[in-house]
């Protein structure tokens, strides 16, 4: 056995105006779930704690809850020491028990034709990873998207794409998916990451989804200048100054002293076109550490804005496109700089190299330690690089040898999915929390890795946001002119 | 005068698993139909939970007459022939209607509906969706719930039958908040599932406590085969917290072996011609026989090993045991599992007509609170397909009853309040009481019974019964209520287990010694009731 404290969240509408938090030190069991802490405070200590549980072995979803403000199921989740238990982001009934019914009410039900037309096998091998989800509603827990608009949600959305896959359905599911907010996802993926089946929404529900309205003729107006810009250009985003590559006016870039390792550099059209200054100071960081760059005049748009919104028709010609361009050049290793771009890259090709993020061919490899700056930082985890790659404690490394750090929630910026350009307010929504979250950690800078993300914050902060290279870079010119400082005395 | 709110219906379905769902849809063809349930519908119960699978006779090569035969034969010729007969004929029925209703259902490469072989079976004529079987014929039925007229109170707790004279007129039930609501129907079913939650060791979701069980009891119902537990051979073992859960069958189905202490493969000794494969009341007891003896592993199991496997058979095969178990720290591919035996099921239960009638006018009951289908012990399989047949029939004949006078009897409310108003003036821990029954039916009343063991346990029940438990606020009198109902249901096991002086299917009598087999058993049902409890004589070779 072992003794374990927690805090619980608790509410009572009859007697309380607010919620408040109740620690508790109990005994449990070696190996005890989150669930058997419960138990243990009900059974021994206070039997008003109110919570749901039924089978206890991860299969009805009835016991969902937020531990350390993640959604699990308490059921399967081990009790560790210290932690916080919360109800999900939902009305709270009482204590840990939330409203569930009215989210529950908003998945769609088959309509049987009166016909009966079966699927076949392959319909049903389609159908199936739809079919796990056991409508725990942690993904409804974590979704931005619920927050600021009207949609319904990713499980609904999931039940949509379900049905639409089913031969037995009468049902316009397109129609309705686009009615009930299709539109609203910003492809964060923390619906994916939060569920306890792990299906995967964004890429079967979602984008699917999204591709059939495509097939309808329903893609927002916006999202289908974006298509043609890049069927036109090549480009997702319009010159309107210099571009990186441009600027760079070189195909490899040598470092400084001995080369370590080689990469090529997939730029991507933000970085390329909107923010060059960024990876203009991301070259400087890789050559002060010796990686040699390589940058392909012929790569294109990664196709990402198109694959986000459904509209496929000529994805596999900037695929074929972009990966002969780094194959020529026989180059094995390629870095994206773009969270978005190395996502892609990674879930979305079958690349015969590898891709990897700069963050990580920066902790590879080791980085000269920069000098110190005085300032507190904030880190936004950028969607595409936190959940998209897998991809966390690196940043914080590079980031936390230059300046001290404040954690905030990770919670997308808004601007992902083809929201910023097809349903701005909702973006400015999202990024006005963004801001909200910056001004309570009290970060005097905002640090992100990610050129959607970046631009997307900067609108909505007074805060300077800066790409970690550009704070790396910062750091070595401090370094630079104490070393000069000491030379010069 | 009445404290509450008054509900009044055409029928009442209380229970909302596999059969209480579709005998909420049939009904609501033949008039208003209310679905109590002390979950939230589609997430409490065991059905969602099922893993194994749904039999019914599809192919030309299979039969009805082969099924019933199996069934009748695993059930130890205890089952009530007649209720066999219409299982096997009309689970095909059944199955058709949840896949014109959308269940997604394993095919195979022929774009038929998938089956695959179980325990005591000759065909294999077991309908699956992966290991999640049960999940999907939930998942199905709600989603029909949703567009039928029934109307859906979620979260509340059936404490009693309503009655007015012998009929029984509907229920009186528990909100959320604690307060009472009447609701009144011209027919009531009950589809409460099982009560294995009584034993210490259970597969079942916390809703199994045999509520059902209990209420039909008070309410004058008799019930048969109380003393009928399936212990499922395969429950895990580790952690503390974990034990009892299931550990599919389809494991053994795989490949699994069975191995004690010593590395032996022991089912050698007690069924050297099926193995793993044995039925599932003889795998359990030969593990339960290997860990009394000392050839157990050091958590109390004995191994059931994969890792002769190929990894890529355990992935796609056994995905969720696999998870499951990686989860709690063990990864099948590289150790065997623990388990040991688990409460799973109950036989027994209310008496019932092939038209789901109870002993009681006004009262239907189907799905595994009723009792007479699967005899002394249940083929994995059967249940998933009694849900359906028989929450079907209960629904539609439940649903032609016509209309009765219903005068609620306030003497009868009134008991009710006062037995709430003693759980809010009690001083015992509900919980404390609820663990030494499970403890004590465990030791007492599983897999190996006698006489004196048997009446320890239930005068140490009878005792629990009369404790007086405590209700800290509203909120806490559906739970007090739960763990008296809790108490009723085991003193009806083990009064049961000692009126049948036999070992039968699952029921295994250590201090009778008996010459004769299954089918030759001198024993029909044992019955119990208020009026009066004993066991059915039959002629010698009937």
């Amino acid at each position: 056995m072992k003794t374990l404290t927690v805090r619980v969240r608790r509410f009572d509408p009859d007697k309380d105006k607010e919620s408040h938090y109740e620690t508790y030190t109990v005994k449990v069991n070696e190996g005890a779930r989150v669930l058997h802490v419960l138990h243990a405070i009900h059974d021994t200590m206070d039997s008003t704690l109110a919570y749901r549980h039924s089978c206890g072995s991860g299969q009805c979803g009835s016991c969902a809850v937020r531990v350390n403000g993640e959604p699990v199921l308490a059921c399967m989740e081990e009790a560790q020491n210290n932690i916080t238990i919360e109800p999900l982001n939902l009305s709270v009934k009482k204590d840990l028990v939330v409203d569930l019914l009215p989210t529950l009410e908003t998945i769609s039900s088959l309509k049987p034709s009166d016909a009966l037309k079966m699927p076949t096998r392959s319909d049903i091998d389609m159908i199936k990873p739809l079919r796990d989800c056991i409508e725990c509603l942690c993904c409804v827990s974590v979704c931005p998207a619920m927050d600021v608009t009207k949609f319904l949600g990713p499980t609904a959305m999931r039940q949509e794409m379900r049905l639409a896959l089913d031969p037995r359905d009468s049902g316009d599911r397109v129609v309705d998916a686009v009615n009930e907010g299709l539109f609203t996802c910003t492809s964060c993926q923390a619906c994916w990451k939060a569920c306890p089946k792990n299906i995967e929404i964004p890429s079967k529900a979602i984008e699917k989804l999204r591709a059939l309205a495509n097939r309808r003729g329903f893609t927002l107006p916006r999202h289908q200048e974006v298509a043609a810009l890049v069927k036109e250009t090549g480009r997702s985003v319009t010159r309107i100054e210099p571009t990186f590559m441009e600027l760079v006016n070189a195909e490899v870039i040598e470092p400084k002293g001995p080369v370590r390792a080689t990469v090529g550099f997939f730029v991507g059209c933000m970085y390329n076109m909107r923010l060059p200054t960024a990876a203009l100071d991301a070259i400087e960081v890789l050559k002060r550490n010796g990686i040699r760059v390589i940058i392909p005049k012929e790569q294109v748009c990664c196709g990402s804005p198109l694959i986000r919104t459904g509209q496929l028709a000529f994805l596999d010609t900037l695929k074929k496109r972009n990966i002969d361009a780094f194959q020529f050049r026989n180059i094995d290793t390629v870095m994206t700089m773009c969270a978005g771009c190395g996502s892609t890259l990674k879930n979305d090709y079958k690349t015969p190299f590898v891709v990897m993020d700069i963050n990580e061919v920066l902790t590879k490899y080791g980085i000269e330690p920069p000098a110190r700056l005085p300032f507190k930082a904030t880190y936004h985890d950028p969607c595409h690089l936190l959940r998209g790659q897998g991809i966390r404690e690196q940043p914080r490394q590079l980031i936390l040898q230059v300046v001290d750090l404040v954690e905030m929630p990770s919670i997308c910026c808004g601007s992902g999915g083809g929201v910023k350009s097809g349903i701005p307010d909702e973006a400015a929504a999202l990024g006005k929390r963004r801001a909200e979250e910056i001004k309570k950690c009290g970060a005097d800078v905002v640090i992100s890795s990610c050129p959607f993300c970046e631009f997307h914050i900067a609108g909505h902060t007074d805060k300077p946001v800066k790409n970690i290279a550009t704070v790396l870079l910062e750091g070595y010119m401090e370094k630079d002119r104490k070393k000069g400082n000491l030379i010069a005395s | 005068m009445l404290a509450g709110e008054v509900i009044d219906c055409h029928v009442l379905v209380i229970g909302s698993g596999g059969a209480g769902v579709r005998a909420a849809i049939e009904a609501s063809k033949y008039g208003d139909t209310v679905l109590v349930s002390k979950t939230i519908i589609g997430k409490g119960g065991c059905t969602t939970m099922a893993e194994g699978g749904y039999n019914a006779v599809l192919r030309e090569q299979d039969s009805c007459g082969i099924h019933f035969e199996d069934t009748l034969k695993g059930g130890a010729y205890l089952n009530d022939p007649e209720l066999v007969h219409i299982l096997v004929k009309e689970a095909p029925l059944r199955m058709g209607d949840l896949i014109h209703w959308g269940a997604v259902f394993d095919f195979t490469d022929t774009d038929e509906i998938a089956q695959r072989p179980f325990g005591g079976q000759r065909f294999p004529r077991t309908c699956y969706a992966g290991d999640r079987t049960g999940h999907e014929m939930m998942t199905t039925l709600v989603e029909r719930l949703d567009s039928s007229k029934v109307s859906l109170l979620q979260e509340f707790t059936v404490i009693d039958l309503l009655k007015s004279g012998e009929s029984v007129i509907g229920a009186i039930a528990l909100d959320e908040r604690g307060d009472i609501v009447l609701l009144k129907a011209n027919s009531t079913i009950l589809a409460t599932g099982g009560g294995t939650k009584v034993y210490d060791i259970s597969t079942n979701s916390s809703s199994g406590t045999g509520d059902g069980f209990a209420i039909g009891y008070r309410a004058g119902a008799e019930l048969i085969d109380m003393e009928m537990i399936q212990f499922h051979p395969t429950g895990a073992v580790f952690p503390y917290d974990a034990r009892g859960r299931l550990v599919t069958e389809a494991v053994r189905g795989e490949g699994g072996l069975l191995l004690n202490n010593l590395g032996e493969r022991f089912m050698k000794q007690y069924d050297p011609e099926r193995m793993e494969l044995s039925t599932r009341d003889v795998v359990a007891r030969a593990i339960a026989t290997e860990i009394q003896d000392g050839r157990g592993t050091k958590n109390g199991g004995v191994y059931l090993d994969v890792t002769h496997l190929s990894r890529e058979q355990i992935e796609t095969r056994l995905p969720v045991m696999l998870e499951q178990f990686l989860k709690f720290g063990v990864d099948i591919r590289e150790k065997p599992m623990e388990v040991a035996p688990t409460a799973h099921h109950i036989m027994g239960g209310l008496r019932i007509t092939p038209e789901c009638r109870t002993t009681l006018p006004g009262l239907f009951a189907c799905g595994e609170v009723a009792g007479g289908v699967h005899g002394a012990n249940r083929l994995g399989g059967n249940a998933l397909a009694d849900t359906q047949v028989f929450g079907k029939r209960a629904g539609e004949f439940a649903g032609k009853t016509e209309k009765r006078v219903k005068k609620v009897n306030e003497e009868q409310v009134k008991q009710q309040l006062d037995l709430l108003d003693s759980f809010l003036a009690g001083s015992d821990n509900p919980a404390g009481i609820r663990k030494q029954l499970q403890k004590v039916m465990w030791q007492g009343a599983g897999i190996f019974r006698n006489a004196a063991d048997l009446n320890k346990t239930l005068e140490t029940v009878n005792n629990l019964s009369t404790a007086k438990i405590r209700a800290e606020t509203l909120r806490n009198l559906a739970d007090c209520s739960i763990v008296k109902n809790m108490c009723l249901t085991s003193s009806l096991i083990c009064r049961s287990a000692l009126i049948r002086k036999e070992s039968r299917g699952a029921h295994v009598r250590r201090d009778v010694k008996q010459t004769y087999d299954a089918q030759h058993s001198p024993f029909g049902h044992t019955y119990i009731s208020q009026i009066h409890d004993g066991i059915e004589q039959k002629g010698a070779g009937t």
